[in-house]
């Protein structure tokens, strides 16, 4: 054996590199997006991203379709945010048609999207949980979020696609008695969310996983366009409804939440912060619901439209989310642009992934929002020489090495 | 939309000497519109007025103008001092459209850039990333088709 020994020339050393392909079915993924991780023993080297998985062509799509049949087509591209798309391209209809919704409409919109943002805020506080390994906390979180779900449901008449918004309206109107039933159910989610986010604060395994880890500067968000609770966890005060001032924003009192700290605790800390901001949004609005209609007759909507533009942006529970529609006139939209703040979030802090370790991307993916392997490259030491190279498998598969 | 070509919105000061006109898009957008070369040119100027963190580049939307025989591309940015939207309008020509790249003013271009090659053929000079099949099934990148394009046939 010793003999064996001082006869070897070489050493192989295996792996140096190995890449993780995270995605597209993975349990941290909640879209089917692949992002190849390229890891040197336990920190990631390399990360890139891959798309297409799920592509449906919802923009030619939309250009085939009427601009009120849209309205459906634009509430399907997410099923968490869909009252948010809808809100947005009908703003942007409502713009090229100058026509204004009534206040109570206006309310009642923003009521709809800031329990969409409760629970998808929820859901996501709930994933990380899940990915960092405290699957009891995702369950109670869950349960707990079904509350806020049956308060969408009586808002809006369904639990999750709503297809609440219409051009100079909402589809369904408040009385009292539904007044009473969400504000009993606010009542009983606020001291849960409370809990739940004091576990986020104290728990030692969370702290752990989350306290400076993915940690972004606030000149990374800049120059990346990172948006939402992403980009206020890193300091940087964006929120459409303060830029744009959108429905009800204008008149309803909200704060911006940020923080400094940058990492996924902060990212996590700020979403339950906003969900308290969405509790005092909603109570307002349950409390200073203006008079009158809120229901337009959709008879008199117009069916051609003039000829225009316009770019209108909403704060989606995940960022800025905006819409481009074009008219050439008629009743067919010239070209439609949905920008999601996932395509931002997701694809652009690919590059963040690396000096990470590996059993970190999953929880920076959940707070932004990941597989098994396949070596790529060795080493080859040779012990006469003394040198160190890398080489491919496939140049060590042909003997080059 | 309404021209104004006489009054330069303050936002756009730092970008003065490049803009061939601008207009206002609904809700209370700055379109500023530029030569496709002086694009980069125009963020860079603005990202020197406002600061690295003052601004950020929010999305980039190109559309098929066919019957003019032109690719009209968009570049909005969110100017956070301001408050203000503002967007870099250009124009290049269909059967060749090269502009290019804004990646190394603006890294958030990536994704915009990526879509609007595959989708719309647009070249974007200088993204290392451009490919087919960025979003768009194999099967219809390989036979060469750009389905947001007016005459795509899908």
């Amino acid at each position: 054996m010793t003999e064996e020994v001082s006869k070897a020339d070489k050493v192989v050393e295996i792996p140096m590199t190995v890449e993780i392909p995270v995605g597209p079915q993975h349990p941290a993924v909640h879209e089917p997006i692949l992002i190849k991780v390229y890891a040197e023993g336990e920190y990631v080297v390399k990360a890139e991203a891959y798309t297409g998985y799920n592509h449906r062509g919802v923009e030619k799509l939309a250009e085939k379709k009427t601009f009120y049949q849209d309205i459906f087509l634009c509430g399907r591209v997410c099923g968490i945010c869909n009252t948010v798309h809808a809100d947005c391209y009908v703003r942007a209809l409502e713009h090229i048609l100058n026509k204004e919704p009534p206040p109570r409409a206006k309310y009642l919109r923003t009521l709809a999207m800031e329990l969409e943002r409760l629970h998808s805020h929820m859901l996501i506080l709930a994933v990380t949980a899940e990915i960092v390994g405290f699957d009891t906390l995702f369950m109670h979180m869950m349960r707990d979020r079904e509350l806020i779900m049956k308060a969408k449901e009586i808002v809006t008449g369904n639990r999750v696609l709503a297809d609440y918004i219409m051009v100079g309206g909402v589809r369904r109107d408040l009385n009292s008695e539904k007044i009473d039933k969400l504000k009993k159910i606010l009542t009983k989610v606020e001291p849960r969310i409370r809990y739940y986010w004091r576990v986020f604060e104290e728990d030692v395994t969370l702290n752990k996983r989350l306290v400076e880890v993915g940690r972004l500067t606030p000149a990374q968000v800049t120059s990346h366009g990172l948006l939402g609770p992403v980009a206020r966890a890193s300091g940087v005060a964006t929120d459409s409804r303060y830029h744009d001032a959108y429905d009800a924003y204008a008149e309803v009192p909200f704060r911006i939440v940020t923080r400094k700290e940058g990492d996924c605790m902060a990212r996590s800390l700020v979403r339950f912060e906003e969900m308290q901001v969405s509790l005092e949004i909603c109570r307002y609005i349950l409390n200073h619901l203006p008079e009158g209609e809120a229901v337009p007759d959709e008879r008199r909507l117009p069916r051609r439209f003039p000829e225009g533009e316009a770019f209108t942006t909403v704060e989606a529970p995940r960022g800025e989310l905006t819409y481009y529609v074009m008219s050439k006139g008629g009743v067919n939209p010239y070209r439609v642009k949905i920008r999601t703040p996932s395509y931002n979030n997701i694809i652009n802090t690919v590059p963040f992934y690396v000096g990470h370790m590996i059993a970190d991307v999953p929880a920076i993916l959940a707070s932004y929002d990941p597989c098994i392997s396949c070596m790529e490259r060795v080493v080859v030491i040779d012990l006469r020489k003394g040198i160190r190279k890398k080489v491919s498998m496939r140049d060590l598969a042909k003997g080059e090495a | 939309m309404s021209s104004d070509p006489l009054e330069i919105p303050d936002v756009l000061k730092p970008i003065e000497n490049l803009l061939k006109g601008v207009m206002i898009m609904k809700p209370g957008r700055i379109v500023a519109l530029l030569e496709p070369g002086d694009v980069v040119k125009a963020y860079a100027a603005l990202k020197a007025r406002y600061g690295e963190t003052g601004l950020y580049f929010s999305t980039l939307v190109a559309t098929d103008l066919k019957d003019e025989g032109k690719i009209r591309i968009d570049y909005y940015i969110n100017v956070l001092e301001k408050n203000q939207y503002v967007v870099l309008r250009t124009y290049v020509p269909r059967d060749d459209p090269r502009i290019e790249s804004l990646l190394k003013e603006a890294p958030a271009a990536l994704p915009g850039e990526c879509e609007a090659y595959d989708l719309l053929g647009v070249v974007f000079e200088g993204n290392p990333h451009l490919r087919r099949a960025f979003f768009v099934p194999e099967e219809v990148a390989e036979k060469g088709i750009f389905p947001l394009r007016k005459d795509a046939g899908v």
